[in-house]
Formats: structure tokens, C-alpha cells, sequence
């Protein structure tokens, strides 16, 4: 029965009361004595046919009929004011079709997307739509605008001392730092630096937009179809359901993605004034300087124990360099609840810089606080001379150290264990030498959320043919949710996973779907599929109980058949959907509300192996193990192929990934991938990666989300493991070549 | 707004050469590089030759040395089993250019011939001194990567090619000048002239010729990932009877040659770039170690 429920909503660390419609899901759960036929077994990708062969379309590859073509007309100035610009230059050329500029768009999030007092290099002033590319590019010159340079600031460290923040400098504080950390026998003290990470999905962001009879369709490269229909729909005060977003291929997002975005916005303004189909996809350049990032952070530690290594005391600051405007995340959350300890202080002083946005990249905040944090307590480890993992498995928490409220499950120190048995963890010193290429071990952990929640619903059904169709609201942006949610149909139909049909990445063919972000689509989803699946599983056993004379609990549904327990019946699910002629079965399923006064956390530990050439300063990682604990796991292929990401984006981060800014024009040197190096294949080390593969006892399906914990550990058990191989301790990401080099000196 | 150009593929060496001839045309071989600087308003086309057609490919032995058609793909270079056997350092140097798609676009006169890399050149809103600007925008801002060398670029060599072909004491061949040392295809670029080409207008590579090959010879490079990376530092050594020739690409404008005895010479590092003097110092020991 539906209900409207206040419930604590999670996003990425952030709680808020709702209200929430949940139905409670009746469904039985998995029984430990089942035999699961296909969930947690390895399938490749429902959609690998279609990806490899070209056949996927992907948003980039949408082209209506009569489709024109987008351009924006950037600053090229860290901060100005445009003194003119011709709007109606533009608009007069051949081939022009609509001409647009600050004060013509609906804000987005209290924001214009067009301004005339563009505030980095890279800000969108004006937009053009034309018949071809070409003339699209005409236009934007034809715009000649003059600008007024302004002062600008994009050096962190300087915009700290000018205090210009986002939002006030906010402190949190629990115990008694200050005399823990005077009672400490070891306290240690560091400050590390990480650069700004840019998401760089293969496809840019790029949307399409059409308007047919006041309704608008939207193509869209997002994370969010529901978000961007919602704030659309809002802009230009329209029903909900009078926009219709769709996303079924994209090529990643890694949480740059979100809603409709400033190239959604343009589009769709640009096709209703030209009252033609509009693509804008961004270039590669715009795809650096103004998509987003993972912010610049400095981060300070000084953090203190007992002579047994408990954490007496953490005390930790955070300034982050937002850039424009941003979301500020938590960096220091893992300072803060990764281990316990009862007396805890941190600062996050989040900088306003004349650079581009930042939104969230994989982790956002979590991935480069752990890369501080989980150095210091190697620091402090050594200080104390004891092992970095048994520090950790000392300093294991019960609770959940910001609320002390009960985990729904961890198993962390299992993860750890593992992970250093599968690296060869005690014979770690063997590795280390005097020679010119030096071999190290280090590891990390992390904790992260990713329980998903409600709303999210599901529908399933099932016609003559015996293949069921699912349609469900999320998009998969590429994690693989699609293939998951068709192996737990499959699992309560009887069938192969290759006979799940999925239409999913459309507002109008489903019911509401979450936003891809906090590793929460499947956790929210899988439970409302599975209770769908399961809903048409009960009608087609009650039919074929009545059918074949047998009680429907004495039936069995498997390899396409209904079978009798006793296994005297056995009969081809089409001998009954046969008889359905044109109808289908069709089943219904719904998130159910998490379970309160409990925090839902994944977690993991990384081992990495690295070698230095002490000469030449290159680091290559030579072997990464990897153990999550993400609850259950649906298609281990699918799984491993998250941490495989996961780990490589993690690899970039500590080895060359970092946006350059020049000094002197505030501008972005990098902003490509020539330069803004993310790594290749012959940059990838050995991964070997297993999971608890332990159901959560207290949520649907015993699930939790994998897209961002695998990102987090990597770049710190790098870190930890150059220290071990060089015995030098370097505190700033990425550790290029130049940097090692220059610490090793 | 890319500059719209005219794109032609003569069949002859003489066509080539009379189209180059024109004032606005630049030559193409694979296009990897020019029509990157095409897109960035880089030295503007109004016609963009394609020489391919034009000039030989395809790698010959010449005596006791090779003959290299200057429109031979770098790959063609890289897995050729003469190279491999009696030109190591050219056949190491041409395996490590970027990646495999661009090795078989990639020519190796447009390797010799390509762009520094520096970022504030290939800036798309800058117009820095060697684009023929006032400021070198370089040594006032982020040189991190540059060379070690003052001057009035801080731009680094990038082909790999060259730094082995001036090892192994290569001679060019254009259109209209036989068999000069590679050194000269190569200049200071000056306040006159921007150019780090000595090639005059429309003249054009045709092949590369080492003459003799050596006893040994190795290409040793530092990059800052596994592959599509320019070298930071690259390095060639190639022991003759005569002595051993070691240049390296990555610390100075041109392609340079190096004193065996004392690599870091005249090479006293920037601001920013002190570490690649380290970095530089270990390569040639590395190069010259494998051909000891």
C-alpha cells in the first residue's frame, strides 16, 4: 500500500527530511538457500551488440530532420564585461536561424546561463543556431564583441588571503580536540595539495532539442532525464509531462551530468525561436574549461594517538578552490568518519576563483579528502612504528562516527585483511631496494554511501513471446545498470538474460527514475524491478496452477520452463504466454523506504604496488588489489568492470591528470586531451579485484552502489606506496615526473 | 573560425613544389599535426597540399646506410626489420611517437617538420612571440614542461625522429638541395622570422638519407604516460668508428647535439625546469650505456 512518509533522503553525503510516496515492498528476499540461476554470475553487457557494431545512438549521433547546428561565443577573458555586441550581425547572415544573448535565456539555478559579465575564460555570453556548422561559426564572429577586462583571481592560495568564499567558512567539532591532541603520544602534522580533475567523458556534454505544438523533446547527454524534464518544465512553465527528456546511450558523465545543463538550456531556447531541431555538442576544449571538474583542495591534517595508535584526535582544513560557483563537497569527510575517534574538528573554506565551475566527479570530495587523509595515517603509523594496516583494523569503528548510529552493514575490516593477503601485504618490505628503480606497497581505504532509497519505480511485462520487457526511469550512463536490472528479471521470470528486453532513458515511457549520482541507481531501482519481475512471476504461476491442476507454491519457474518441485511437470513458459494473445502480464514494483535510525555506508581497501625510476621520476603502478564491500552483487562482470574505471580514473588523478592554469591571462593551457593527460591502456596495471559479495540484511536485494567507491582509495594507496618505495613522503597529486624528481632532489 | 583553405594532392614533385610556392600554402602529410593548427588558427591555409602523392614512401637500403621516402609512415619506420636491425635508435624512436593510429598517419618528413607543442603556441586566444606576438607567454607563465635553454621561445623540439636522425648523422634531400645534415633543416627562429624550418618557401622534403650505418645505436626517452605522450626528454646515441654521436629533442628549441662527455652543457634550466636537467642527465647516460 502507498503511503506518504517524511524519510531521510541521502545524496553524496547530504541528508534532508521528505516527503516521500513509498509502497512497502512485499517481495521475499532472496533465501539463503536458493539457487540464484543467474544474479551474480558474469554478463557482459545487454547492449555490447549494439555499442560495438555502431548501431547505439548515441546523443551525439541524433539528427532530426532539419537539425541545426549550435555554437557559444566564450570570453576569452579570465573576468569581464562585454561593452558590445551584435546580436543582430549575426542574426542577419544566410543560413542563420536564431541569435541569442544575455537576458534571453530562463535562469538555470538562480543563475543566467548567458551573461554580459562573464567571470572566467570560457563563459557563455551568446549562442547561435545555423544550418551548418560553418555558419554557426560565422555567426559567433559576426557577434564581434568588445570586451572590459576586469581583475581576476585564480590562484587558490590567493584567493584565500582575499577570503572570497562561496559560502561562509563552516566548522564542525566533536569532544575535545585540543586536549586529546595535547594528551596524544604521537601527533603529526601535514599538508597536502591536489590539482583540479577533469571528468572528460568520451562523449561531451551535447543535447538536441525539438519543439512540436508547445511540447518540447530534449536529447540529452545527462545523469538525470526526470531533473532535466523537471527543471525545463519549470523554465518555461510547462506541464511536466509537456517535456520529454531521453537518454538511452551516453558516453559517461561521471557526475558531470546533471539535469539539463547550460547546453540544454541553450538548446532548447535556440530550437523554440528558430521552431527547428537544435544540437549543440560541445567541443573538447569546452569540455575542459567549462563542464566542470573535481575541485583544487589544500588540505591540512594534524591528527594525534596513543602509543597503541588510537586515534586520540583529528583535527583537519579544507580550502577548496570552487572556482565560479559550485557545490561544496566533503573533503574532509573521511577525516571524519572513516575511523573512530571520539574527538574530531574540521574547517572547510570554500574559495571563489575566476575559473570555471566545479560539480562532482566520481566521489566528489571523498576521493581527494582520502587521498590526504589516508597519507596522514601512514604518517602517523610510522611515527609510531606500527603497520599501516593493523593502525587501521585498531581504529576499526562500530558506529557511524557523525551520527553514532548503527551501520546497516560493514565489513571494512574484511576488506583490508583481503585486500593486503591478495597483495602479498607482509612480505611488502621484499620489495624495496637502493637501486635506480625503487618498488613499494601501500593501501588505503574507504567508506562512502550509496544505499539508493525511494522513489523509484518499475514495470514488467510479459506477452506471447515469453521475453519480458522492463521499463524503468533511469538512464544508464554507462555503469551497466541496464544489463544488472535485466538479470534480476530474469532471475524471477526463468529465462536468459539475453531475452530481457530494457527500455529505459525516456520521461514519457516510465514512471520516475533517479538521478545517476552517489552510487545510488541500482541500490534505489533493482529492489522496485525485482518487485515488478516478481509481481508477473505470481500471475504466471497462478495461470499455469490453474492451467496444470498444481498448487502455484509447488512451482518452479527456470530455464524458460514451469516445472513442478518434484520435477514430474515440466512444460515451455510459451505454452502458456501462447495462449495470451495480444495481452500481456504486467507487473508493477516500487522502491521501499530504507530502514531508519541507521546509516547505509559502502566501503573498501586498495593495495597498490608501484615502481619509481629514481632517475627519470616516472611511477608506474604496477599492480592495484582491490576489495569493496558494496552488499550484493548482481552481474560480477558488470562489477568489475566499475572498479576496473574506477581505479584507472583513480591512477590518472595521482599520476598526471591536473588542469593548468597560466598565471598571467588566468586562462586553461591544458584544455585538452593532448595535454590534460588522463591514462591509456599501457598506463593500466594489474587489477585484481574481489568482493564481501555479503547481502546488506537491511535493504531490498541486500545492494548498495559501486560507481564511486572503487575511484576513492586508488590515488592514496599510490601515495602511501611511493613513500614506502622511496621513504620520501610526497604530499602533492599528481606525482608527475617534474614533482618526483624535484622531491627526490 | 577555421580560415577556409583550398586542399590540392599533386602526383608530382614539381606540382608540389610550384603550389608550396604560393604564398598561404602549407604542406601536409598525414595532416596530424597541420590540420590541429588549422582548426586553432595556427599559420592560417589558403591551400593545404597534400605531398603524399607527391614524394616517395617506402624505405631503401643505399650502401652501407638507408634511404627513407619522406612520405613513409612513421609505423612503416618502426616495424621495417632493416631499421629494426641496423638503425635501433630510429626504429625505438619511431615506435614511441604517440600512439599506433597516429604512427600510421604520421609521415616522416611531417614528424621532422611538425610545431613545438608549447601550450601557449597552440593556445587558441593567444598569439604568443613565435606565432608572431610580442610576448612569450612562456617564461612570464606556466613553463613547467619547456626547455632549458633561455631564449626568446622557451619551446621545445618534440620530433623523436629527429633526435635519432641527427644521431645517426642523417642528411635531408629536398627538391632542390641534395644531401645537407639534418642539423640545417633546422633554425633559430628570429624576430624577422618565426620559422624553425630552414626550408625556403615551397621547398620540399623528399627523402632522408642515413648514410652509414652505425655500430650500435639506441633512443632513450622519458615521457609522462605509457603512449600518446611527447617526450619530456628523448635522447639518442649512436656509436660510430669515428666517436659517438648522442642529440636529444625536449630541452632546447632545435633538435641538439649533445657532448657525450658533458650532455648538460650549455643547458643551465629555468625557473621551472630545473628537474629536467636530472631527468636529461640520466637519459644520455642511459643511451650512451646501450651502445657501450
Amino acid at each position: 500500500m502507498a503511503r506518504l512518509v517524511r524519510s531521510q533522503v541521502e545524496m553524496e553525503g547530504r541528508y534532508e527530511e521528505r516527503w516521500t510516496l513509498v509502497e512497502d515492498d512485499t517481495t521475499p528476499e532472496y533465501g539463503d538457500d536458493d539457487e540464484l540461476a543467474v544474479v551474480g554470475g558474469p554478463h557482459p553487457r545487454i547492449s555490447a551488440a549494439a555499442r560495438v557494431s555502431g548501431s547505439a545512438r548515441f546523443i551525439s549521433d541524433i539528427a532530426p530532420q532539419g537539425v541545426t547546428h549550435a555554437a557559444v561565443l566564450r570570453s576569452p577573458h579570465a573576468n569581464a564585461r562585454v561593452t558590445s555586441l551584435d546580436l543582430a550581425a549575426a542574426a542577419a547572415l544566410p543560413g542563420v536561424r536564431a541569435v541569442i544573448g544575455p537576458g534571453d535565456l530562463p535562469d538555470q539555478g538562480g543563475r543566467p546561463v548567458l551573461t554580459d559579465v562573464p567571470a572566467y575564460a570560457g563563459a557563455a555570453v551568446a549562442a547561435v543556431a545555423a544550418d551548418t556548422e560553418e555558419a554557426a561559426e560565422r555567426a559567433l564572429a559576426a557577434l564581434a564583441p568588445a570586451w572590459e577586462p576586469l581583475g581576476f583571481v585564480v590562484d587558490l592560495d590567493e584567493g584565500l588571503a582575499r577570503q572570497d568564499f562561496i559560502s561562509d567558512p563552516a566548522e564542525t567539532e566533536r569532544g575535545d580536540v585540543d586536549a586529546a591532541l595535547a594528551g596524544a603520544a604521537a601527533v603529526v602534522e601535514a599538508e597536502y595539495r591536489t590539482g583540479a580533475q577533469v571528468q572528460n567523458p568520451l562523449e561531451t556534454h551535447c543535447a538536441v532539442a525539438m519543439w512540436e505544438a508547445g511540447t518540447l523533446t530534449l536529447w540529452s547527454s545527462t545523469q538525470g532525464i526526470f531533473a532535466a524534464r523537471d527543471e525545463l518544465a519549470s523554465a518555461y512553465d510547462l506541464e511536466p509531462d509537456d517535456v520529454r527528456v531521453l537518454c538511452e546511450y551516453m558516453g559517461g558523465g561521471f557526475g558531470g551530468k546533471q539535469g539539463a545543463g547550460p547546453e540544454g538550456f541553450m538548446a532548447a531556447e535556440l530550437a523554440r525561436r528558430s521552431g527547428r531541431p537544435v544540437r549543440l555538442v560541445y567541443s573538447r576544449a569546452e569540455e575542459n574549461i567549462t563542464a566542470g571538474h573535481r575541485a583544487p583542495t589544500v588540505q591540512t591534517y594534524r591528527i594525534g594517538a596513543d602509543a597503541d595508535g588510537l586515534l586520540a584526535g583529528i583535527e583537519s582544513s579544507a580550502v577548496i578552490g570552487v572556482g565560479v560557483h559550485g557545490w561544496v563537497f566533503p573533503v574532509l569527510n573521511p577525516a571524519e568518519t572513516l575511523y573512530a575517534c571520539e574527538n574530531v574538528r574540521s574547517m572547510v573554506l570554500p574559495v571563489k576563483l575566476n575559473l570555471g565551475f566545479s560539480n562532482a566527479f566520481r566521489a566528489p570530495g571523498v576521493m581527494e579528502g582520502t587521498f590526504g587523509f589516508e597519507q596522514v595515517i601512514d604518517e602517523l603509523a610510522l611515527e609510531l612504528g606500527i603497520d599501516p594496516l593493523e593502525i587501521r583494523l585498531r581504529n576499526a569503528a562500530t558506529v557511524e562516527q557523525a551520527s553514532g548510529n548503527p551501520y546497516t552493514s560493514k565489513h571494512l575490516e574484511a576488506c583490508q585483511r583481503r585486500a593486503a593477503e591478495l597483495a602479498g601485504w607482509t612480505e611488502r618490505d621484499a620489495l624495496r631496494s637502493d637501486g635506480r628503480v625503487r618498488r613499494g606497497m601501500g593501501l588505503a581505504s574507504q567508506i562512502w554511501w550509496g544505499g539508493g532509497g525511494p522513489p523509484a519505480h518499475a514495470a514488467v511485462r510479459l506477452g506471447k513471446t515469453a521475453r519480458p520487457t522492463l521499463v524503468c526511469g533511469f538512464q544508464d550512463i554507462g555503469t551497466g545498470t541496464m544489463t544488472a536490472c535485466a538479470v534480476i528479471v530474469a532471475e524471477a521470470l526463468g529465462v536468459e538474460v539475453g531475452a530481457v528486453r530494457v527500455q529505459a532513458g525516456d520521461t514519457a515511457r516510465s514512471g520516475y527514475g533517479p538521478t545517476s549520482g552517489g552510487s545510488m541507481t541500482l541500490a534505489s531501482v533493482a529492489p522496485a524491478v525485482r518487485s515488478a519481475a516478481h509481481d508477473v512471476r505470481t500471475q504466471l504461476l497462478e495461470l499455469a496452477s490453474d492451467m496444470y491442476e498444481i498448487a502455484a507454491s509447488d512451482l518452479v519457474l527456470s530455464g524458460g520452463a514451469i516445472s513442478s518441485r518434484d520435477g514430474t511437470l515440466r512444460h515451455e513458459i510459451t505454452e502458456i504466454t501462447s495462449l495470451l494473445g495480444n495481452s500481456s502480464l504486467v507487473g508493477h514494483g516500487s522502491r521501499g523506504p530504507n530502514p531508519d535510525g541507521m546509516r547505509i555506508h559502502t566501503f573498501g581497501c586498495q593495495v597498490a604496488q608501484v615502481a619509481v625510476d629514481t632517475r627519470t621520476g616516472a611511477v608506474t603502478v604496477e599492480r592495484i588489489c582491490a576489495v569493496h564491500d558494496v552488499g550484493r552483487i548482481i552481474n560480477s562482470m558488470g562489477a568489475m568492470s566499475q572498479v576496473t574505471g574506477g581505479v584507472l580514473q583513480g591512477v590518472g588523478f595521482a599520476l598526471t591528470e591536473e588542469r593548468v592554469v597560466d598565471p598571467t591571462t588566468g586562462t586553461v593551457v591544458n584544455a585538452g586531451l593532448e595535454d590534460y593527460k588522463v591514462p591509456t591502456m599501457a598506463d593500466t596495471p594489474e587489477i585484481v579485484c574481489e568482493f564481501i559479495d555479503s547481502p546488506d540484511p537491511h535493504l531490498g536485494l541486500g545492494i548498495k552502489g559501486l560507481g564511486e567507491p572503487p575511484i576513492i582509495p586508488t590515488a592514496a594507496a599510490i601515495g602511501n606506496a611511493i613513500a614506502h618505495a622511496t621513504g620520501v613522503r610526497m604530499r602533492q597529486a599528481p606525482y608527475t615526473p617534474r614533482r618526483v624528481l624535484e622531491a627526490l632532489a | 573560425m577555421t580560415h577556409p583553405f583550398t586542399y590540392a594532392r599533386p602526383v608530382s614533385i614539381a606540382e608540389a613544389s610550384e603550389r608550396l610556392g604560393a604564398p598561404g600554402a602549407r604542406a601536409m602529410g598525414g595532416g596530424t599535426d597541420l590540420l590541429s593548427q588549422l582548426q586553432r588558427g595556427i599559420r592560417p591555409a589558403d591551400e593545404v597540399v597534400d605531398v603524399r602523392s607527391a614524394v616517395p614512401a617506402g624505405i631503401l637500403a643505399a650502401g652501407p646506410g638507408i634511404r627513407i621516402g619522406a612520405a613513409t609512415r612513421i609505423a612503416d619506420v618502426a616495424r621495417d626489420p632493416d631499421v629494426i636491425a641496423r638503425f635501433g635508435a630510429l626504429a625505438q624512436a619511431s615506435a614511441a611517437v604517440a600512439s599506433p593510429q597516429l604512427r600510421e598517419m604520421g609521415t616522416v618528413a611531417g614528424n621532422l617538420c611538425q610545431a613545438v607543442r608549447c601550450w601557449y603556441f597552440r593556445h587558441p586566444d593567444l598569439t604568443c612571440w613565435l606565432r608572431g606576438g610580442e610576448t612569450c607567454y612562456a617564461q612570464i607563465g606556466d613553463h613547467r614542461k619547456h626547455g632549458l635553454e633561455p631564449g626568446d621561445c622557451i619551446s621545445v623540439a618534440p620530433s623523436d625522429l629527429a633526435a635519432a636522425l641527427l644521431a645517426l648523422d642523417a642528411v635531408v634531400t629536398t627538391d632542390r638541395r641534395d644531401g645537407f645534415p639534418l642539423a640545417d633543416l633546422y633554425r633559430k627562429a628570429s624576430a624577422e622570422n618565426r620559422s624553425t624550418l630552414a626550408l625556403e618557401q615551397g621547398e620540399l622534403i623528399v627523402a632522408v638519407t642515413v648514410p652509414v650505418a652505425p655500430e650500435a645505436s639506441a633512443y632513450a626517452r622519458a615521457g609522462e604516460r605509457a603512449a600518446w605522450s611527447f617526450a619530456l626528454c628523448g635522447v639518442a646515441a649512436a656509436r660510430f668508428a669515428g666517436g659517438t654521436r648522442l642529440a636529444a629533442i625536449g630541452v632546447s628549441n632545435l633538435p641538439r647535439l649533445l657532448d657525450p662527455a658533458d650532455p648538460l652543457a650549455g643547458l643551465p634550466g629555468l625557473e621551472m625546469t630545473g628537474w629536467k636537467r636530472g631527468m636529461l642527465q640520466a637519459l644520455a647516460e642511459d643511451a650512451l650505456a646501450a651502445v657501450a
